[in-house]
């Protein structure tokens, strides 16, 4: 599944070079205290940061925002490869129900003393409806959701 | 992965979209609107299974579908495309602030071993 996700076109893809050595950056991810103050939205704190970053780990992180309204988020680790990348895979669930799955892969590059960060996401559809006529799981729509829209504009 | 404000909805586009045969009908209705037959020709398929993913796609609110018994044209509605933008944004913006941030937390810790260091 997770070589599936390599193969696959990422959904979206956002990089970032920070001026810090790659074991500091390793660290502010896989590190609860150092992730706890940084994830999340501007003004944002998290409560709850319990960070297992080892295979079968979880991920659960508790944001709150400014006005107080938390908001829970949690992932389970699907690979750890010690300051090079980590994947983890997160449910976006509503009211209890598991709607889609988000597969985050998260690679770490030494850029002469830098480090560059890539997040590439994969949205996995999860819902029993979804699963349905064709079967598995299938990722991209994104990009043809871009052509889609083009295809809307010039119409 | 922060929740959205209207993710019912959103989760069914997303699960609607999640097709490459319902794509390709959305893409097809964005250049009018057509007959079910029409929409079943360059997808080698049978009635009932076009059939089946213009259910989903309705459900979703992606289609709109005409109530003559006859001839029930399918018609595209983007307004649930717009909620799946504004989730790429919002996972985007996310992102964004939260480099931000690890920018900030990196230079402050930095400047903590430094000092740590020289203390040595």
């Amino acid at each position: 599944m997770i070589e599936s996700a390599n193969s696959a076109r990422p959904d979206m893809t956002i990089v970032r070079v920070f001026d810090a050595p790659r074991r500091l950056v390793w660290q502010a991810w896989t590190e609860p205290q150092r992730l706890a103050q940084w994830f999340g939205p501007k003004g944002f704190t998290n409560p709850v940061c319990e960070v297992d970053a080892r295979p079968g780990g979880a991920l659960r992180v508790t944001m709150q925002a400014p006005d107080g309204t938390q908001y829970p988020m949690a992932a389970v680790f699907d690979e750890v490869i010690e300051l090079e990348r980590i994947v983890w895979t997160g449910s976006v669930d509503h009211d209890g129900n598991v709607s889609f799955a988000v597969r985050q892969v998260m690679t770490f590059a030494d850029r002469g003393g830098k480090t560059e960060v890539t997040i590439q996401a994969f949205v996995l559809r999860s819902t029993p409806e979804s699963a349905g006529a064709l079967g598995g799981m299938e990722q991209g729509w994104s990009q043809s959701l871009d052509k889609l829209e083009d295809a809307l504009a010039g119409g | 992965m922060v929740s959205s404000t209207a993710p019912d909805r959103l989760s069914s586009t997303l699960a609607a979209l999640a097709d490459p045969t319902r794509r390709a009908i959305l893409a097809r209705l964005s250049a009018g609107e057509t007959s079910v037959t029409e929409l079943a020709k360059p997808f080698r398929m049978t009635l009932p299974a076009v059939s089946k993913h213009l259910k989903v796609l309705e459900r979703a609110g992606l289609i709109a579908r005409g109530r003559s018994a006859q001839w029930r044209p399918c018609r595209l509605d983007a307004g649930p495309m717009r909620e799946v933008a504004e989730w790429v944004q919002g996972y985007q913006r996310f992102w964004d602030e939260s480099f931000d941030r690890l920018d900030d937390y990196l230079i402050a810790a930095q400047a903590k071993e430094k000092k740590r260091d020289r203390k040595r």
